[in-house]
């Protein structure tokens, strides 16, 4: 109980600020239809948002409007909640690190509220973005729910240090074995340092006063945020003798991680890694704050994720095509669907560059016999109970953040277009005045408007120097060679 | 029950082949959609299309035309290029041909019925190009619609693309390859004609053969079916056009087509769309460049009375088929008939083989698809496939 105590008020404490109102008035959203996705939809209805939260969601007669309000909207319009990325690598100055096991990174230092990644969420009616480090990893650093607007990364925090990433995938120049030893013994190096820990502090007392005075630490500081404590599967005796401030802060977060303070997020890039991820979780403790990312052929684990009940967010696309290796005939499975069918709770991603509006994605899981007010929750209400974040986003309700969409029509046809987009009770973007999205769709190029093209992005100048004195002095017969071989080799 | 919701593809048995397929909405594309509307299948050929009906052996919500890809891209890759010289329009690529490649089924699931099939764009020009059937027995006999349907080339990076007199080496070496840029693969293009035109070097009977071909491309027979990606290539192919009097030219991969508005109704030129982008850029392998395509780019065309098809260049996952570049062309504002057009009878009439498929008319071949929901949005999907009277998707297998 006392545990449940100190990590309530450890999370409450971390609960950023609301996002600063620059229009300190009330907003009225006016639309001829509300997909409120807590409910049946409202013909003609009205949504009233106040200090950043909506007061009221209804029909328009009986719905008031506040006579100092901002009215935006009308009939022609279809009012959606926000959606909710689940998981996302972009965003960031460089998804991975090279280190394996790095939980004492956060975040908060690579996320670059200016990147091109941010304004496309807004383009494509994503308000609350789950920013979490790259699967290349063993133990990823701890990452953080933001919305996508905001100059600095305090302004657009939702919730700072907010999951850990591991992975069972296997990192790039690991083998799955190495992969499962390097998982394990992360949290075995663990033990063995709080053991260790313990020992010292029992061995002698006054040792570690000496060395903490050495080092110039503050043992009553220390000794003030609190003891350690174990976790849910396995226990250190002892280990209340530590103060809290003692650990190392290499250590630290992987140990709050066991006592229950972060989800984990685990990725998964095959069915058998599946496996591996749920065996980990359920060794350290964990199984009830864990969320399997995972790759679209994962669905044929989907048995064992059922049984334990956790839910997933799907990274890969959702149409998985596998083709038989003796008979050569390719199936197709809808991963939802199986998800759907085996009672998994899931949330699809913006990942897969073919279908990376949530909109669509909804859209195509309806093609495939889902529901609508389904297919909507997988981008809406599911990411956001995954987040933790279900009482605050996710469906337009009274007392949940205003966060709205108005759309030109039916999100889900070829009509749909993501008009304002409405964070917080903020207009934050309208597609009228998007220059971007003029280009995408009509190609006109306003100057100076265009992203960075990947050439462009890893340009490199001094390889571009080389390349040219190379061609100075008039290559090799080599280079020849070369390149008829690769003429040979090129694909289309 | 797990959901396998890839129906297997069937194996016909004798007497399979007569349906009844009753549908929400008939999408004939030749004429108005025909609501609560049949269509009867008999002897692989369509036997009558109409308002009502009863007896149904299928339904469905909505039926269309099978779909046909200019671009589907199967070939043998660069192994089904002549290296010996730049200019093979004697040669055919149903020579080079894989009918037994898995990725035809893939067309085929995915709705495409009718292909065209050309030699990999390595050659300046690279010979002659087939429709056939993307389903079937794996003979050209039993696949083919129309064995010799155009002339395949190429402007731009891609022919010359690793081509380079060797350094200190004779140019007569093996290696020694040309065009080496932009403007030597339209003289090579220009250096063909004109020796068509002058009967040059026909002592040699595969030239004599090459011009044979160019001088049914003259003579508008053939369609000439040239990728053209940047706006220079779309360019240098119109004034090819121009300049030889060619009647019948097709821009294929044209990305930026679009940017011609003046040049592309002056001459009278169809294009073939490429795939549409997230981000509306389409990245040139073979040079660091890369180019722009709207969304709007297929309503830009049709506005303009330009003839296009669209094309997913065998994209397999969701969203990247070729029902879903219809979707996309209709979220830039093409309207849904004119979106059905560029899948069905355009690309048919600019190979003429309209005379067989692309639109739901009697007497023509047998090639349904059949949709869960109104065709080409993004909340429907195709259900059922028939490739020429044979059920090869079944919408019952749910």
């Amino acid at each position: 109980m006392k545990r449940l105590l100190a990590t309530a008020l450890l999370l409450a404490s971390l609960v950023a600020a609301p996002l600063p109102a620059q229009q300190s008035g009330r907003l009225v959203i006016e639309a001829g239809r509300i997909v409120t996705q807590a409910g049946p939809d409202i013909e003609n209805g009205r949504i009233v948002i106040d200090g950043g939260r909506i007061t009221a969601v209804g029909k328009a007669e009986e719905v008031e409007k506040p006579w100092d309000a901002t009215v935006i909207g009308g009939k022609e319009f279809v009012a959606v909640p926000g959606f909710v990325e689940a998981h996302t690598s972009q965003g960031m100055d460089r998804a991975n690190e090279n280190i394996d096991v790095a939980p004492f990174l956060d975040i908060r230092d690579s996320i670059d509220p200016v990147a091109y990644f941010f304004e496309d969420c807004l383009r494509l009616g994503i308000t609350t973005v789950n920013v979490q480090q790259g699967a290349n990893c063993v133990v990823g650093g701890r990452g953080m729910v933001v919305r996508p607007v905001g100059m600095t990364v305090e302004e657009m925090a939702v919730r700072p240090l907010f999951g850990l990433k591991l992975s069972t995938r296997p990192k790039g120049g690991k083998s799955r074995a190495t992969q499962m030893q390097a998982l394990r013994f992360a949290f075995e190096d663990l033990k063995l340092y709080l053991e260790g820990l313990v020992e010292k502090e029992r061995d002698d007392a006054g040792y570690a006063k000496r060395e903490a005075l050495f080092q110039g630490r503050d043992l009553e500081a220390e000794a003030a945020q609190g003891r350690a404590m174990s976790g849910n599967a396995w226990k250190v005796d002892g280990l209340e003798l530590v103060p809290r401030g003692a650990l190392d802060e290499r250590y630290a977060p992987l140990l709050e991680l066991l006592e229950g303070r972060y989800t984990a997020f685990v990725h998964c890039g095959d069915p058998l890694d599946v496996v591996h991820a749920l065996e980990v979780v359920r060794a350290q403790g964990i199984l009830a704050r864990t969320v399997l990312v995972i790759e679209s052929d994962c669905w044929k684990a989907a048995d064992r994720i059922a049984e334990a009940g956790v839910p997933v967010i799907l990274e890969g696309g959702l149409l998985d095509v596998q083709r038989d290796p003796i008979t050569g005939e390719e199936v197709e499975t809808f991963v939802p669907r199986v998800l759907q069918e085996k009672g998994i709770r899931f949330a699809l991603s913006s990942e897969d560059p073919n279908t990376r509006a949530p909109a669509y994605q909804a859209a195509l899981a309806v093609a495939y016999g889902m529901e609508r007010t389904a297919a909507l929750d997988a981008v809406t209400r599911v990411p956001a109970e995954i987040l933790g974040l279900g009482d605050e986003v996710g469906s337009l309700e009274r007392g949940k953040l205003g966060n709205v969409l108005l759309c030109s029509g039916d999100p889900l046809s070829v009509a749909g277009w993501v008009e304002h987009v409405v964070i917080e009770g903020r207009l934050v973007y309208e597609r009228a005045k998007d220059v971007r999205n003029k280009h995408l769709l009509e190609g006109v190029q306003p100057l100076g408007t265009a992203p960075p093209t990947s050439a462009e992005a890893g340009e490199d100048p001094e390889h571009e120097h080389e390349k040219k004195a190379d061609e100075d002095k008039g290559g090799s017969e080599k280079d020849a060679g070369d390149e008829q071989k690769e003429k040979e080799d090129g694909g289309r | 029950m797990l959901l396998l919701l890839a129906p297997l593809l069937v194996t016909p048995s004798p007497g399979d082949d007569d349906w009844t397929i009753q549908a929400a909405t008939v999408h004939t594309v030749s004429g108005a959609p025909i609501e609560n509307g049949f269509v009867r299948v008999q002897g692989g050929k369509i036997a009558a299309v109409g308002k009502g009906g009863g007896g149904a052996t299928l339904e469905c919500a909505a039926v269309t035309p099978g779909l046909i890809d200019l671009a589907l891209g199967i070939d043998t890759g660069p192994l089904s290029v002549e290296q010996s010289s730049e200019t093979a329009a004697r040669l055919r690529a149903s020579e080079g041909l894989d009918l037994f490649s898995y990725r035809w089924e893939r067309a085929l699931r995915s709705g495409i019925t009718t292909a065209l099939a050309q030699p990999a764009d390595y050659d300046v020009i690279g010979g002659l190009g087939l429709v056939l059937k993307t389903g079937g027995a794996p003979t050209l006999a039993a696949r083919l619609v129309k064995p010799e349907a155009c002339l395949r080339g190429a402007f731009g990076a891609q022919p010359s693309n690793g081509n380079s007199i060797p350094r200190f080496q004779e140019p007569q070496s093996f290696y020694f390859r040309r065009p080496t840029t932009r403007m030597g693969v339209e003289w090579v293009f220009r250096k063909a004609f004109h020796d068509t035109l002058q009967g040059q070097g026909e002592d040699d009977p595969a030239t004599a053969a090459d011009h044979a071909v160019l001088r049914r491309v003259l003579a508008g027979e053939l369609p000439l079916v040239v990728q053209a990606k940047a706006t220079q290539d779309v360019r240098t192919a119109i004034y090819l056009k121009e300049e030889f009097g060619i009647p019948r030219m097709v821009l294929d991969h044209a990305i930026e087509a679009w940017r011609e508005p003046e040049l592309l109704k002056r001459s009278g030129v169809a294009v073939i769309l490429p795939p549409f982008t997230a981000d509306g850029r389409h990245a040139d392998g073979f040079v660091n460049d890369s180019y722009f395509l709207p969304l709007d780019a297929a309503r830009k065309l049709h506005e303009w009375g330009v003839p296009f098809a669209l094309s997913a260049h065998e994209g397999a996952g969701a969203g990247a088929r070729l029902a879903d570049q219809a979707a996309a062309a209709q979220r830039g504002g093409l309207p849904l008939a004119a979106a059905l057009e560029a899948v069905t009878l355009t690309p048919a009439r600019l190979l003429g083989v309209e005379a067989r498929v692309g639109s739901l008319e009697a007497g023509k071949d047998a090639d349904l698809v059949l949709w869960n929901g109104p065709p080409l949005q993004p909340t429907s999907r195709i259900i059922g496939v028939l490739l020429q009277g044979r059920l090869v998707l079944d919408p019952r297998s749910k």
